[in-house]
């Protein structure tokens, strides 16, 4: 898969003042708001060494990015640790519509490059942290974001990935990604975010 | 009190819903149509030399600023009570002249030393038959002083409801005013708060046993969310589940030896039940689907919980056995955080209107279902033990905060300090 983009990508230093401390390692994978739209991937920024600040990127609204690097499929230039692995985003997350646990089309094309990935990484072990936005209620979230990690968990494992490597979790509203209270935050917030938690 | 109670003496018992205009936000109508709000007189106390003044002082303030806040007892208003000549001698007249001002009742008592310790004899006493309704005589080191006024005020409640009142009960919540999520509690007027646990996770959803010993809640602090049941008076925390899944929303059955909560069974969320002294959780239902927030009938025989069974969230009661399946909202496009009223006949729970939440109350008797609209989103409805308030929280004034209902059934904000949730009322710790 060859891709390119025209779209800008905002490649914003960690000092963005609205990224809360639970995330302060992650790079998060931009939201696909049109799941009907073509999904370009954009190679992310290069990062620093562990312990420098992280890096977030964003996509221009409407257009669809990600983070993921086609040509870092191969073992032999895996990053060194899994918090590397994490913050260059090879792993995308899968995002879901107000109060649904379904797989959306944009999340099932992020999955299955997701499960080829860890196919070629066979040692890679994951954790699925299922994520709501706040418009339910907490404990309600809690179960939601509990069977949206387990649809992630049940695809990658209908496309080849070892059950016995995906582990699941739910956070429900707990840990948002976007702390907005309007749909801009929410979209963000509705997803099973893929963690790698051993290479 | 509006001014209308206080200026008309002739209606100052009148009935509570003659009071509030519509369109307010009443969550409770404790006093039922019919039902009147009792107005006792209580003077000053005559203090007996080598009596603490401080403890004097704070037994006089927390009982009238307890009696102030019930809905079945008002205090008769100073003004009114100031009018009042009292004739030793002519205790009928005296009486007469009481009621005229419009108390029913008087507490009449003093106040004496006893070493280090406050000795209060009171005796409620009917204003129309002159006869001694309560007499008590209460004893307690001289700080502790308020916390007999307490007493006593659950006492003189506990007469004309059957039920003690609210003042010594405890609300445990979630805040995060430590820049975590912890468990807290507090007076149920929102002072004294106390917080339980330090673990630097996420702590969500407390529920206390019913006799105030323990509080089951959820917690990452293994990473994993677990149910784990804590004991307040002795800091003991024990691990009830580490099912996978949530392990959230975590219920006490009525007798204290089970906990039911939601766990996962594969990617659904089942509701089980626990022993809390020891043994292995079981599951109660097999719905396949979102199932969460048990609720325990204030009886014990029936379990109220939340499903997606049918598609949206929609609140369903079971026997506790887990037979006996039935839905019982309608007409909800989502209802869930179901609680039970003391009478076992009443629920609150949260529901939503035009993409907001708001507490309704379903009365299981005759299906009847009110939805009390207020500002911001409203939910996680809780009720007093006595059944007379109701707590929930509210963003309406910013982050969510800890609403209770005063004595016309309107909302009060008790908490203010960080973001506040989840409570759960309890009638007096242990």
């Amino acid at each position: 898969m060859t891709r390119t983009s025209a779209s800008l990508v905002l490649v914003c230093v960690a000092a963005t003042a609205t990224w809360g401390c639970a995330h302060r390692n992650r790079v998060v994978a931009p939201e696909v708001p049109q799941p009907a739209a073509e999904s370009l991937p954009i190679p992310a920024e290069p990062l620093p060494a562990g312990g420098a600040p992280a890096t977030r990127v964003e996509a221009e609204p409407g257009v669809v990015a990600a983070t993921r690097s086609e040509s870092g499929v191969t073992g032999s230039d895996l990053p060194a640790d899994v918090e590397a692995i994490n913050r260059a985003g090879i792993l995308k997350d899968a995002f879901f519509d107000s109060s649904l646990s379904e797989l959306r089309t944009d999340a099932r094309d992020a999955l299955a490059a997701d499960a080829q990935w860890l196919q070629a990484h066979p040692t890679v072990r994951v954790t699925i942290e299922g994520h709501c936005d706040e418009r339910n209620t907490a404990e309600y979230n809690l179960a939601l974001g509990w069977r949206r990690a387990n649809a992630v968990r049940d695809y990658l494992v209908s496309l080849g990935v070892a059950a016995g490597r995906v582990v699941t979790i739910s956070y429900g509203e707990e840990r948002p990604f976007a702390d907005g209270h309007d749909e801009s935050s929410w979209v963000q917030n509705r997803r099973a975010h893929v963690v790698v938690t051993a290479r | 009190m509006t001014d209308l109670g206080r200026t008309s003496l002739g209606l100052v018992a009148c009935l509570l819903a003659g009071l509030v205009a519509a369109g307010d936000e009443v969550y409770l109508k404790v006093t039922a149509p019919g039902l009147q709000r009792l107005v006792i007189a209580v003077p000053q106390m005559p203090i007996a030399a080598g009596v603490d003044s401080t403890a004097a002082a704070s037994f006089t303030t927390a009982l009238r600023d307890d009696l102030n806040m019930t809905a079945v007892l008002g205090l008769l208003p100073d003004d009114n009570a100031r009018l009042v000549e009292i004739d030793t001698r002519n205790p009928v007249l005296t009486r007469q002249r009481w009621r005229a001002v419009g108390a029913q009742f008087i507490l009449a008592g003093s106040l004496i030393a006893a070493g280090n310790q406050l000795t209060v004899d009171v005796k409620l006493i009917d204003l129309t038959s002159g006869e001694v309704a309560l007499a008590r005589r209460l004893q307690a080191a001289n700080p502790l002083a308020a916390t007999m006024a307490h007493t006593l005020a659950n006492e003189l409640v506990r007469v004309f409801t059957g039920r003690p009142g609210p003042f010594l009960s405890r609300i445990a919540f979630i805040s995060d005013r430590t820049g975590n999520k912890e468990v807290w509690i507090m007076r149920w007027d929102g002072g004294e708060p106390q917080q339980l646990t330090s673990h630097r996770s996420i702590a969500s959803a407390p529920a206390w046993s019913t006799d105030g010993a323990w509080l089951a809640f959820t917690s990452f602090l293994h990473t994993a969310p677990e149910l784990l049941v804590l004991k307040p008076s002795q800091g003991y925390l024990k691990t009830l589940s580490t099912l996978p899944g949530v392990n959230s929303s975590s219920n006490f059955s009525p007798d204290g030896r089970w906990v039911a909560f939601a766990a996962a069974a594969g990617g659904a969320t089942e509701i089980w039940v626990v022993p809390v002294a020891s043994g292995a959780p079981e599951r109660r239902t097999n719905l396949n689907a979102i199932s969460t927030q048990p609720a325990w009938s204030p009886n014990g025989r029936q379990i109220v919980f939340t499903s997606t069974a049918a598609g949206s969230p929609q609140l369903y009661v079971m026997d506790a056995e887990g037979t006996n399946l039935r839905r019982l909202t309608l007409d909800d496009e989502f209802a869930d955080e179901a609680t039970w009223a003391p009478d076992g006949v009443r629920l609150a729970y949260t529901t939503k209107v035009d993409g907001r939440f708001q507490i309704a109350i379903l009365d299981l008797r005759d299906g009847r279902r009110s939805i009390v609209g207020g500002p911001g989103s409203n939910e996680s409805p809780c009720f007093s033990p006595d059944g007379t308030m109701l707590a929930f929280s509210s963003n309406r004034t910013g982050r969510r905060q800890i609403f209770i209902t005063d004595p016309l059934g309107q909302p009060r904000q008790i908490t203010r300090d960080g973001a506040n949730q989840q409570p759960s009322w309890v009638a007096q710790m242990q």
